[in-house]
């Protein structure tokens, strides 16, 4: 049979529950003028009338939402096309009883109204309606306060749709407003949300433990915690944490948005936050209700001058959180990423009770939102999440979700490029990455591109190559190890040598060899006109190495950046001020409270019977929580001998110039993508260049080929003939290499 | 085909659109009546304001005992009488939906009782001087909507009404003022105007 096409309802026909129909459809189906009729559509069902259409064409259908199933209210079907086959014909019997709930507009109408005159209204409404148990009525074309009728049970029972005359008795089970029955309608699309266990916990707690159970909290002669207050950095969740839980508990949810508060007039700003807690004092009248005020450090900043406009704002908060009289169903929470700039009278008990820290994820936090994000996705079963979380360090919830969506949108590429698989793999998560990085180290001032180098690409140096992976890599990768040994990872590592010897390449390679996130500094970032300003310069950039733990700190040229107490001619010059952050930072007293992330988990000894990737990542989790400091230097003498004492940096790597076969292997790799001409023997080549250093050999081969490529522009064979009896070692470097020794 | 259900539902459809004329004349005189009344109830709670703004014990009124009290009585009665006044008027107007209801349903009905015997080719068959059957019952049902929805939304304006809500009182003729819809008045007129040959057939 033809499908039908699903057009929008004429105006005239708006309210009259009529559905057009072509009359051959019409007599096809066996149906009358204006017998009833059920329109499924993919988000719920529409009882109606059937009518002819006014040109009597076929092929079209127009349906009036008078009486609808709840999924439709909120998303009227539009473009589409119905089979015909599905409208099927309904019996309608004269209904004897109905019970209903009453949804109005407004509060202040359901409070003032008397329930007979609502009654009275409703009837009057109601009568000539085709309704179905659990379906609801829109009442919107009365221009009334009622809006909605949900129809809660029928009687006869023996029919679920019926007809309602003016003998039908109408009782009402409620009356709610239309804000809390939306609220709950919403209920049923749940958001998923990862790795917030324990937070939205003790959210729930607070806004259920009141409805739950009211006596005992009053026999003991508590008053409930009344205003929380979400700190964190953004993306991590905290709006949607509080929607969640929200919709979970059923409570309704009035949102407040700092900049929307604000209004130009004097006094207006003032007005609308009455208004607002107006809002859900009425709404917590008919149930839990929850005060969401985001952003809140835009909304009341620390009062400062005498008459700025923010600060009759932020009196007025607090006078309002003073006076709520109903604690008990009226929870007010409160977000924010910079805690700091808030006004200390708003962070006490009485006001914001609680304040809830969410950090950046941690691995298994990752792991749990992947896994949440993953869910609704054709995922691969090769993509290995614990993989995929190791590999995303610093990463917030929003910059996770950007990550899935990329993936998916490369698998959506390779899919219209023909390929025809539907599922999304590692190698797209993989391409991924390289496009989402984490958000938390945006704004940060040692940010660097990671280029991608590997140990091979390092020639010799074999034994220094091992320390730094003990130093770095092995913790990382086998904390099981490190625990049963009584081991701690170190703190820093300091390499130190001769210039050109690959140590800046060193930490490249190990920092992509162990997938951290890796922040480099030099003197121009740290280095302000501002008196402290370098100093606070460096705490930020530790803070926010901390959050993405873990994380490599490379501070390249130590020497020059941190000064040292003992020989400086200035005590108090910005190097030493420097050095004092940075001994604070390693080694001090603790974390400041906003940097806490995850919840403190300590190793136990029981729980064996976990599988052992699970066990393996709680152990990284726990003992991959700090930060490395890298610091290369070619002067370890200018350095002050607190950095340099076990505890800070406790592993001293030297670099040592190449010996020979060290050489050989530099000279092999630099050699890999040029033509060598069949007379050059590297190992002669070895033993002329003593104390050549690392630069000054891949410099050797440039040269070399540079020569080649004068002698003969055309040649398509380029040979490395002759050493280049120019070039000698820096005179430098020997006298270094003494001064190490 | 059955002719006498057919006459008999034509018969039926004049009788209520008829009706529909009659009791549109009606509606119409009842609700010119009420406006004046709501005026008046706007007025006394204009004046109901401006006593309350007033301290009659700074004025030289002051010397009449209980002014206050005494004027506030008397404007409550007033209003009162004028509500009063218009309940009656309401109730003629509900008489006007009722016999609207009443006639439409009885054709409904009459038309479900025949309904197997006319076949939808019958029912949505017009002439030059005569509508389908099925239009017309649709126009019957909308000028019955239309009255039902004019009169709840005059009634919940009327009864939501409080004596303490001096802003209610007074927008009252302004808020009956705008229920008044002429189009779909019209459209009333444009459907009676419609079926004019019919009826005189």
């Amino acid at each position: 049979m033809k499908l039908l096409k699903l057009v929008s309802v004429d105006p005239v026909d708006r309210g009259s529950q009529r559905c057009r129909l072509g009359p051959q459809l019409m007599s096809a189906l066996g149906l009358s003028v204006g017998s009833p009729l059920l329109v499924p559509v993919p988000m719920g069902t529409c009882l109606c009338t059937a009518w002819p259409r006014h040109d009597l064409a076929e092929g079209f259908l127009q349906v009036d939402l008078k009486c609808s199933s709840s999924g439709l209210m909120s998303h009227p079907p539009t473009h589409l096309n119905l089979d015909p086959g599905q409208l099927t014909p309904v019996p309608c019997l004269k209904l004897n009883r109905i019970k209903i709930t009453v949804v109005v507009q407004s509060f202040e109408f359901k409070k003032h109204t008397p329930y007979r005159l609502v009654h009275e209204l409703v009837k009057d409404m109601l009568k000539g309606v085709y309704v179905h148990e659990k379906y609801v009525v829109n009442l919107e074309d009365f221009d009334t306060e009622i809006i909605y009728v949900v129809i809660e049970n029928t009687s006869p029972d023996s029919a679920c749709a019926g007809f309602i005359t003016s003998k039908t008795g109408v009782e009402i089970a409620g009356i709610q407003t239309v804000q809390h029955y939306r609220s709950h309608l919403q209920d049923q699309h749940k958001v998923p949300l990862g790795g917030l266990e324990e937070v939205s916990a003790s959210l729930r707690e607070m806004l259920v433990l009141p409805l739950l159970y009211p006596h005992t909290l009053r026999s003991l002669g508590v008053s409930c915690p009344r205003g929380v207050l979400l700190v964190g950095p953004p993306g991590v969740g905290k709006t949607l944490l509080v929607r969640t839980v929200v919709a979970e508990v059923g409570a309704s949810l009035v949102v407040v948005r700092g900049p929307e508060v604000v209004g130009s007039r004097p006094g207006e700003s003032e007005e609308t936050l009455r208004a607002v807690f107006d809002r859900a004092r009425a709404a917590a009248e008919e149930g839990p209700c929850v005060l969401f005020l985001d952003e809140l450090d835009s909304l009341c900043p620390k009062r400062t001058g005498l008459s700025a406009p923010e600060n009759r704002l932020v009196a007025q908060l607090l006078t309002l959180m003073d006076g709520m009289d109903q604690p008990d169903h009226f929870l007010i929470v409160g977000a924010t990423n910079q805690p700091d700039s808030l006004d200390v009278a708003l962070r006490r008990p009485g006001r914001f009770d609680r304040e809830v820290i969410i950090g950046a994820p941690t691995l298994l936090q990752r792991k749990d939102i992947l896994s949440v994000l993953c869910k609704r996705m054709p995922v691969c079963p090769t993509v290995d999440m614990a993989e995929l979380a190791q590999r995303t360090t610093g990463y917030v919830g929003a910059d996770l979700s950007a990550l899935c969506r990329e993936a998916a949108m490369h698998a959506l590429r390779e899919k219209s490029k023909g390929s025809g698989e539907q599922a999304v793999d590692m190698k797209h998560f993989q391409e991924a990455l390289k496009f989402v990085r984490p958000s938390c180290l945006r704004t940060s001032l040692g940010r660097t591109d990671p280029s991608l180098i590997t140990w091979d690409q390092i020639g010799g140096l074999d034994e220094v190559k091992l320390k730094l992976r003990q130093s770095i890599e092995w913790p990382m990768r086998h904390p099981e190890a490190f625990v049963r040994l009584g081991l701690c990872r170190p703190h820093g590592v300091l390499l130190y040598g001769p210039p050109g010897c690959a140590k800046t390449t060193l930490v490249r390679a190990a920092a992509t060899s162990a997938h951290f996130s890796f922040l480099s500094v030099t003197g121009a970032d740290l280095y302000s006109p501002y008196v402290g300003d370098s100093e606070k310069a460096l705490a930020q950039l530790f803070r926010q190495a901390r959050a993405c733990a873990p994380c490599i700190l490379f501070l390249d040229e130590i020497d020059s950046l941190i000064g040292s107490r003992s020989n400086s001619q200035t005590p108090s010059s910005v190097q030493t001020r420097l050095l004092s952050v940075l001994l604070n930072e390693m080694d001090g007293v603790g974390l400041k409270m906003l940097e806490r992330r995850g919840t403190e988990k300590i190793l136990q000894a029981e729980g064996a019977e976990e599988n052992q990737t699970q066990e393996q990542l709680e152990f990284q989790e726990v003992c991959n929580k700090d930060v490395m400091l890298v610091a290369a230097t070619n002067r370890p003498g200018c350095l002050d001998s607190a950095l340099i004492r076990p505890g800070r940096l406790d592993q001293l790597i030297y670099v040592p110039p190449p010996d020979p076969q060290s050489r050989l292997a530099i000279l092999r790799v630099c050699t890999k993508s040029m033509p060598v001409g069949a007379d050059v023997c590297l190992e002669e080549l070895v033993a002329k260049t003593e104390l050549y250093s690392g630069a000054d050999l891949e410099n050797l081969c440039k040269e070399a080929a540079l020569l080649a490529l004068q002698e003969n522009m055309e040649a398509k064979k380029k040979e490395l003939i002759t050493i280049n009896q120019q070039w000698k070692p820096v005179k430098e470097l020997e006298l270094v290499k003494s001064m190490t020794k | 085909m059955s002719k006498p259900a057919l006459t008999q539902l034509h018969q039926a459809l004049r009788k209520s659109f008829q009706s529909l004329e009659n009791s549109q004349t009606l509606w119409r005189s009842v609700l010119s009546e009420c406006s004046p009344l709501l005026v008046s109830l706007g007025n006394l709670a204009e004046q109901s304001r401006a006593l309350s703004n007033v301290q009659i014990s700074n004025t030289p009124l002051r010397i009449f005992p209980d002014l206050e009290e005494r004027l506030r009585f008397k404007l409550l009665q007033e209003t009162d009488t004028v509500l009063g006044k218009l309940n009656e008027k309401m109730s003629s107007l509900q008489s006007a939906r009722d016999a609207i209801s009443n006639q439409v349903s009885a054709v409904s009905q009459l038309y479900e009782q025949n309904a197997d015997s006319l076949d939808l080719l019958t029912v949505s068959e017009r002439s030059a001087t005569a509508p389908s059957i099925a239009d017309m019952l649709e126009w019957l049902q909308d000028a019955e909507r239309h009255y039902r929805q004019q009169f709840l939304r005059r009634k919940a304006l009327l009864q939501t009404l409080r004596a303490d809500n001096l802003s209610l009182l007074e927008s009252a003729p302004k808020r009956w003022e705008s229920l008044e819809s002429s189009s779909a008045e019209d459209n009333i007129t444009d459907i009676l105007c419609k079926v004019s040959f019919f009826m005189e057939s």
